[in-house]
């Protein structure tokens, strides 16, 4: 235990350090999430009393295209050098590997929504009121589920020659079960859905705030438990 | 210290290694050789564990490495022409880092000493990416040794140095096959690995074909034939 835990801060902070001096990340994230609340935004000019719906969809389009950046990276630093291979010759468990990318992975989305949250509230006039809480939880949730699917398949890619496009289909196509709750929790919590409508129709798979809230944790458990658990398979020759 | 037992290794059903059989004592220093292709640094990675056989077994100290990694990997240190270390980190931070990950009680305190004994200690705190081709080779080498193994594998560790960074690197070698190490070398420079070793094999279609010590073996008169015999690319 105390080793997986020094394994896991040692990985955990080369990264976050190598990040800080390289700034290759954070950057671009914030300049793409600024490039597309700005687009969406103007985009709401076109139609009146839009930007309750586009605001909170501004969130998950923001936060899964810089995602994909990060994670991108997350595995490029080990490809330099052959540096995987001198972290598959330590005698480190591939999970505990797994699991430090996926906390660095989480803390560089975590640092781009506490910019782009308050731009995309103040965009769009978006009234939080009480639900701040409910607000930071869907976020965090989503934000899990975005890094866990991103870190897994990232390894996998860097095996592969098109690498980029090829990341970029794999995680959209895997997320989609857990963007449609994701979305409409915000929606409901935004007032962009009445109460009352919540649970019928296209919607009715996804029932109330609670139900949506509950398949982003089961999912988010699923993926980082199989992905914690695959990781292994996916990064050996 | 090193035992390969029944190694077959195939890609894409091109079949580079046959059944290949390779022990290695302690003291013991063995150049591999073949041309280009023939399964050289494929047979160092499976001993590293890096490249998983697809029949046999590799033993190191005794300890299964598919079966027991935890507790054979730690005996082993690798070095190849790639240094293995991250250019954005300090030459101190990449050693204390490689330190922690093979759980030393005091990764600085080994670091220092490294790098004091590899003459890098004045680039302690400069990042990796500034050092020289040869530097870097002497950062992967205390990066390799830092967790004191018993076996060193070197894969093509000679590429790309001047003949003063050569040099070290041989002492280096040379200095570590004693009685409690081994050392199990690839380079394409046949009479560097004759000098450098107490044994040589060759590959050869996927089997060793020459084993036999370096003893009595004129380094150039071998390296001529090797040239000759691998068509003058090694």
């Amino acid at each position: 235990m105390r080793y997986f835990l020094t394994s896991l801060r040692a990985v955990f902070m080369k990264d976050i350090v190598t990040e800080l001096r390289a700034r290759q990340v954070l950057p671009t994230m914030v300049v793409l999430g600024m490039l597309i609340v700005w687009v969406l935004r103007i985009a709401c000019e076109t139609a009146a009393g839009s930007t309750a719906i586009i605001g909170p969809v501004a969130f998950w389009i923001a936060f899964l295209f810089a995602g994909l950046l990060a994670q991108e990276r997350s595995f490029a630093t080990e490809e330099q050098n052959d540096c995987m291979d001198g972290l598959l010759l330590a005698p480190i468990d591939a999970g505990t590997i797994y699991l430090a990318k996926l906390l660095v992975n989480i803390v560089m989305l975590c640092i781009f929504e506490i910019i782009i949250v308050p731009v995309v509230i103040i965009a769009f006039g978006l009234r939080i009121g009480g639900h701040w809480p409910s607000l930071i939880g869907v976020l965090l949730l989503g934000n899990i589920a975005i890094s866990s699917v991103g870190t897994l398949f990232s390894a996998i890619v860097q095996l592969c020659r098109t690498r980029g496009s090829l990341l970029s289909i794999l995680v959209l196509v895997v997320l989609a079960p857990v963007m449609v709750p994701a979305t409409f929790a915000l929606l409901l919590k935004f007032g962009a859905i009445p109460a009352e409508l919540a649970g019928t129709g296209a919607l009715a798979f996804v029932g109330t705030f609670k139900t949506a809230v509950g398949y982003m944790v089961v999912f988010d458990a699923v993926f980082v438990t199989a992905s914690w658990l695959l990781f292994g398979f996916a990064i050996k020759e | 210290m090193i035992n390969l037992k029944s190694i077959s290794k195939a890609f894409e059903h091109r079949s580079v290694l046959k059944n290949v059989n390779l022990a290695v004592a302690a003291g013991e220093s063995v150049f591999v050789c073949g041309i280009n292709g023939v399964g050289k640094s494929t047979l160092l990675r499976i001993a590293a564990g890096l490249l998983a056989p697809d029949a046999g077994a590799v033993e190191i100290c005794g300890r299964d490495m598919a079966k027991d990694p935890e507790k054979a990997k730690p005996r082993l240190g690798l070095i190849s022409h790639k240094s293995m270390v991250y250019t954005d980190l300090t030459v101190l931070e990449n050693l204390m880092f490689f330190g922690r990950l093979y759980g030393l009680a005091d990764p600085r305190r080994r670091a220092e000493q490294m790098l004091d004994d590899l003459g890098l200690g004045a680039y302690r705190f400069d990042r990796a990416a500034i050092l020289s081709r040869g530097m870097m080779q002497r950062l992967a080498i205390a990066r390799a040794l830092i967790h004191k193994p018993a076996v060193l594998l070197a894969d093509e560790p000679f590429t790309g140095l001047d003949s003063k960074a050569s040099a070290h690197l041989a002492a280096v070698l040379e200095g570590f096959g004693d009685t409690d190490h081994a050392v199990l070398m690839t380079t394409h420079d046949a009479a560097v690995g004759v000098r450098c070793c107490r044994r040589v094999i060759v590959l050869h279609q996927g089997g060793i074909v020459f084993d036999a010590p370096t003893e009595g073996i004129d380094a150039i008169a071998f390296s001529t034939d090797y040239v000759a015999y691998s068509g003058g690319a090694s």
